[in-house]
């Protein structure tokens, strides 16, 4: 179809989009080689499925908005199509008198799917344009309290026109490409819209008509040369590092587990992140990887109730950063000195993370801006001392008395007062080492589930012992909140108890201690079985160990704590026990956000020992979700979350009409006496 | 500027304290210390005034056990002391006051300090003495109850609390001994880099026995214990006579209060 020239310029063209294509690749890839903790780059060649996976089955896309969701599988299925329909045209062009298949019926789908399917974009572009510009969705929008430059939120703006803008003229052309074609040869029913169009080119010289079907090449495949250098400064380089971001991802054993720190280690001058240079070429692929849909912003307990931190907010901004700052960097011996709190999120944004993981569950390219968070707290209170004054009151409580409420460690077992539990210290060994944890041994409802449990441990015949004041806090709070330090002090010393004693399992109530002492204290070389008591009483049911009185159990509904949901994947055995107490016609009302998209307590990262200012307070809004399914029972199956739901049950003044249990409280209420 | 400051390892608030058996002290083996409340803002302070000025010297110096008091001056270290003395004492509670002003003293005589920090009073025995003590020993200028420090040229100027929200500022010349009451700032949470680099930081042991001539204890523990509570109840009969006359045999020989 072209003329000799125009092959020239096209090669020529090819060849500068590709050298162009190959040095903004490379400078992307140079900057995310400055984080640090080198990533395995050998997988993308050894083990690309793990990508290419998540890249055709869109899997990740369904997790949230799921209409959105399956029109995105649409459009990138169907680009990936188009790539092989972008290579028929330039063959088309190239050679002449190519046609592709011109009579075999693959050649008519193929046409008749062209034809249909860029008429689809052209009204998928226009709506999507339209939801962003015009109507304005506001889960594309970032609220202004959240820390982020002017110059960033245009920039998402442009960003987005352009790549629209883009694929509004590609296909476009595309299409007007054709009609000339179709007005030269004829009318094609494999091809509805450009034969449409065609006719308005009635009465056209057959030079015009060549003129336009040059035009409409021209402009869909020049098009695509200028775009392809582009992809690294557009947010669908998400295209391929989301794939990338997959493929390349550290094994982590829970989102908020992070690697152990060392402290041995006299070379390392610095812990956590300060400044962009602190951050893992993890965190460095994450921002170029983000195609800032806010689907991690959509359900983000702090962002949802009104606080300055937004998950995606963090994304973008280390993109725009690294736009700026990105050459400089790779140029300069010293890395820019700006602080992460200053433009990638501002201190009180980090102390409103309540670490539930949410964002990284839900995300469709894998990013894990929890991380960050994390190592901006490590940093804040390990080198800067900087951080809510309520939280160093409970770092003085963890280093004085080895527990988050400030009681002497010597009264850890006063609960067992009257009751016939026994201890590690006198029987030395046991099946279960049944960790009672802080709440459960010093907080009065937490001493009510510890006393269920008791119960339950006693009517099972379960052999196992506790360790009473032997037990010290595992260290939760103060390694979400940031103190390394102080965590491992705390492990350091449970894990010289558990080494006296012999135990094959270590049964918990609180998910904060299971994935401590599970996830966490593994980071640090200790591995121990441990399961939590949903797990180990559903088990007990199943294995009719305990016979449960199924009775009179009115409407219920059940709030899947953060920790043992998507931390550590067990949102099954507390509804199996749920079941169990319930009637048989009975069935458990769901909150509309349940299971790995449940909404925090509130509690979580420590949020439970410091108040953060601003906004609703996320257990409000978590309770009158429960109280909506219009259930009497709120079950639980944490005693953080028990305490807060609790708490808003009171604010909300719903005492008298509800009431808030955890699961085994409702199973030894219905043990036989 | 040359700063020492006073810190005391005292039973932590929520602490529960327990009497050994023979009923001569309380079960010290469970009991969770922690630096006393007031000295720790007085170590804030010093440490605010030493970055004020931008030079200078914090020591601190604490009296107590071999084992367990160091925990308390690696805290202070790690806060930012540059170094510590600790005076070896295993019982240092059976020391009056007057004795442990003296001891204290003579531990911190050559030191020379322009400024000497204290707690208002410690949480345990509370008899607020001690940063007096030595301050009018070494001949210093010694103000209580302060709430608020100025450092001026060769003096500091002090706002001191007073009865019923009543605040009184006044000048004294340095050397000065100061008892700090809590709440004058916010103590601070000591840095990963302070806690290793504490671990480099010198505590200069010193016995007490080199500090004293005469070692003979003033107070001694006799016998700990829990105070009995007694309810009784006597209903008197009788004639008006009879009972004024039981009355005062009960108060002056049952209750003692005649």
């Amino acid at each position: 179809m072209l003329t000799g020239w125009e092959k020239l310029i096209f090669l020529c063209l090819v060849l500068v989009s590709t050298t162009g294509a190959v040095l903004t690749f490379r400078h992307m890839f140079r900057v995310i080689g400055k984080g640090k903790l080198p990533l395995p780059w050998k997988q993308l060649g050894k083990n690309p499925w793990k990508g290419l996976n998540v890249f055709f089955s869109q899997r990740t896309l369904f997790k949230s908005r799921p209409i959105i969701g399956f029109i995105h599988a649409l459009v990138a299925w169907g680009f990936t199509l188009y790539m092989v329909v972008n290579l028929v045209d330039a063959l088309d062009g190239l050679i002449t008198g190519f046609e592709f298949l011109p009579h075999h019926w693959l050649g008519v789908v193929y046409r008749l799917f062209v034809d249909i399917f860029s008429v689809l974009v052209l009204a998928g572009v226009a709506f999507f344009l339209v939801r962003r510009f015009v109507t304005g969705d506001l889960r594309l929008i970032i609220e202004n309290r959240v820390l982020m430059e002017n110059a960033t939120r245009e920039g998402i703006r442009r960003d987005s026109m352009i790549v629209a803008i883009f694929i509004l003229f590609h296909v476009g052309f595309r299409l007007i490409g054709s009609s000339f074609a179709v007005a030269l040869a004829g009318p094609d029913w494999a091809q509805p819209a450009a034969t449409a169009l065609s006719k308005a080119w009635c009465g056209f010289t057959p030079e015009t008509l060549h003129l336009g079907e040059h035009i409409g090449w021209w402009g869909a495949l020049g098009l695509i040369l200028a775009f392809i250098p582009y992809f690294p400064y557009s947010k669908h380089a998400h295209l391929f590092m989301g794939p990338i971001n997959f493929i390349l991802a550290p094994e982590k054993r829970s989102p908020a587990t992070l690697p152990a720190l060392d402290f041995e280690d006299d070379t390392i001058e610095q812990y956590g992140a300060s400044t962009i240079d602190h951050l893992t070429q993890k965190q460095l692929l994450d921002p170029f990887a983000c195609i800032m849909c806010n689907r991690c912003q959509d359900h983000c307990p702090a962002y949802a109730t009104g606080k300055q931190l937004s998950p995606s907010a963090i994304e973008i901004n280390k993109r725009y950063y690294l736009k700026k700052t990105g050459s400089a960097w790779l140029k300069a011996k010293t890395p820019p000195e700006e602080k992460l709190t200053t433009w990638m999120l501002s201190e009180e944004a980090t102390w409103s993370c309540t670490t539930c993981g949410l964002c990284v569950e839900l995300c469709p390219v894998g990013n894990e801006p929890l991380v960050d968070i994390l190592n901006v707290r490590q940093d804040l209170v390990m080198m800067e001392s900087n951080f809510p004054k309520d939280a160093m009151d409970t770092f003085n409580k963890l280093e004085t008395y080895g527990n988050p409420w400030g009681l002497s460690s010597q009264d850890r077992e006063k609960w067992i007062e009257g009751l016939e539990v026994p201890l590690m210290r006198e029987k030395k060994s046991a099946d279960y080492l049944y960790w009672v944890g802080c709440a459960g041994a010093y907080d009065s409802r937490g001493r009510d589930i510890t006393r269920s449990m008791i119960k339950i441990l006693n009517a099972s015949g379960t052999d196992y012992a506790v360790l009473g004041n032997e037990e010290t806090c595992t260290g939760d709070s103060a390694r979400r909140i940031g103190n390394e330090y102080l965590f491992q002090m705390l492990a350091d010393q449970n894990k010289e108890t558990f080494s006296k004693y012999t135990f094959r399992t270590i049964i918990t109530q609180c998910p904060h201690c299971l994935t401590t002492l599970k996830n966490d204290y593994a980071e640090l070389g200790l591995e121990l079985d441990v399961i939590h008591h949903s797990q180990f009483i559903e088990q007990l049911i199943r294995d009719r160990k305990i016979t449960v009185k199924q009775a009179d159990l009115e409407s219920i509904t059940y709030h899947d704590p953060c920790y043992l949901g998507r931390h550590n994947g067990e949102y099954e055995a507390p509804r199996q026990v749920l079941k169990s107490v319930m009637t048989t016609e009975a069935s458990l009302a769901e909150i509309g956000r349940n299971r790995n998209q449940s909404f925090c307590c509130g509690a979580g990262g420590g949020n439970m020992w410091y108040e953060i200012d601003r906004g609703e307070r996320i257990n409000i809004t978590r309770f009158n979700e429960a109280a909506e399914t219009g259930a009497e029972t709120v079950a639980t199956a944490c005693n953080f979350c028990l305490l807060m739901m609790e708490d808003a049950m009171k604010v909300t003044n719903r005492e008298e009409s509800m009431r808030v249990r955890d699961i085994a409280e409702l199973v030894a209420e219905r043990l036989p006496d | 500027m040359k700063i020492g400051v006073l810190v005391k390892q005292v039973p932590g608030s929520e602490a529960s304290l327990r009497i050994q058996p023979d009923q001569s002290w309380i079960d010290e083996s469970t009991l969770e210390f922690e630096m006393n409340e007031s000295d720790s803002y007085a170590l804030e302070e010093a440490l605010q005034i030493c970055e004020k000025t931008g030079e200078g010297e914090v020591v601190a110096i604490s009296m107590g056990p071999a084992v367990r008091t160091t925990k308390v001056l690696r805290e202070a270290l790690a806060k930012g002391a540059h170094r510590a003395i600790h005076i070896v004492e295993e019982m240092p509670y059976e020391i009056d006051p007057m004795l442990v002003g003296q001891i204290i003293k003579n531990a911190i005589a050559e030191e020379q300090f322009d400024l000497l920090l204290s707690g208002l009073q410690s949480n345990d025995l509370s008899q607020g003495q001690t940063g007096l003590l030595v301050g009018e020993m070494l001949g210093m200028n010694t103000a209580t109850l302060i709430m608020e420090t100025e450092i001026q040229d060769g003096s500091i100027r002090v706002k001191r609390e007073l009865e019923g929200q009543w605040f009184q500022w006044i000048t004294i010349p340095l050397p000065a001994v100061l008892t700090i009451q809590s709440g004058i700032n916010q103590p601070r949470y000591p840095s990963l880099k302070g806690i290793m680099g504490a671990k480099k930081k010198e505590i200069k042991a010193v016995s007490k026995e080199d500090l004293l001539e005469d070692h003979s204890r003033l107070q001694s523990f006799g016998n700990i214990y829990i105070q009995k509570k007694d309810k009784r109840t006597e209903m008197i009969e009788g004639g008006s006579a009879e009972i004024v006359e039981r009355l005062v045999e009960v108060f002056r020989n049952e209750i003692k209060v005649l």
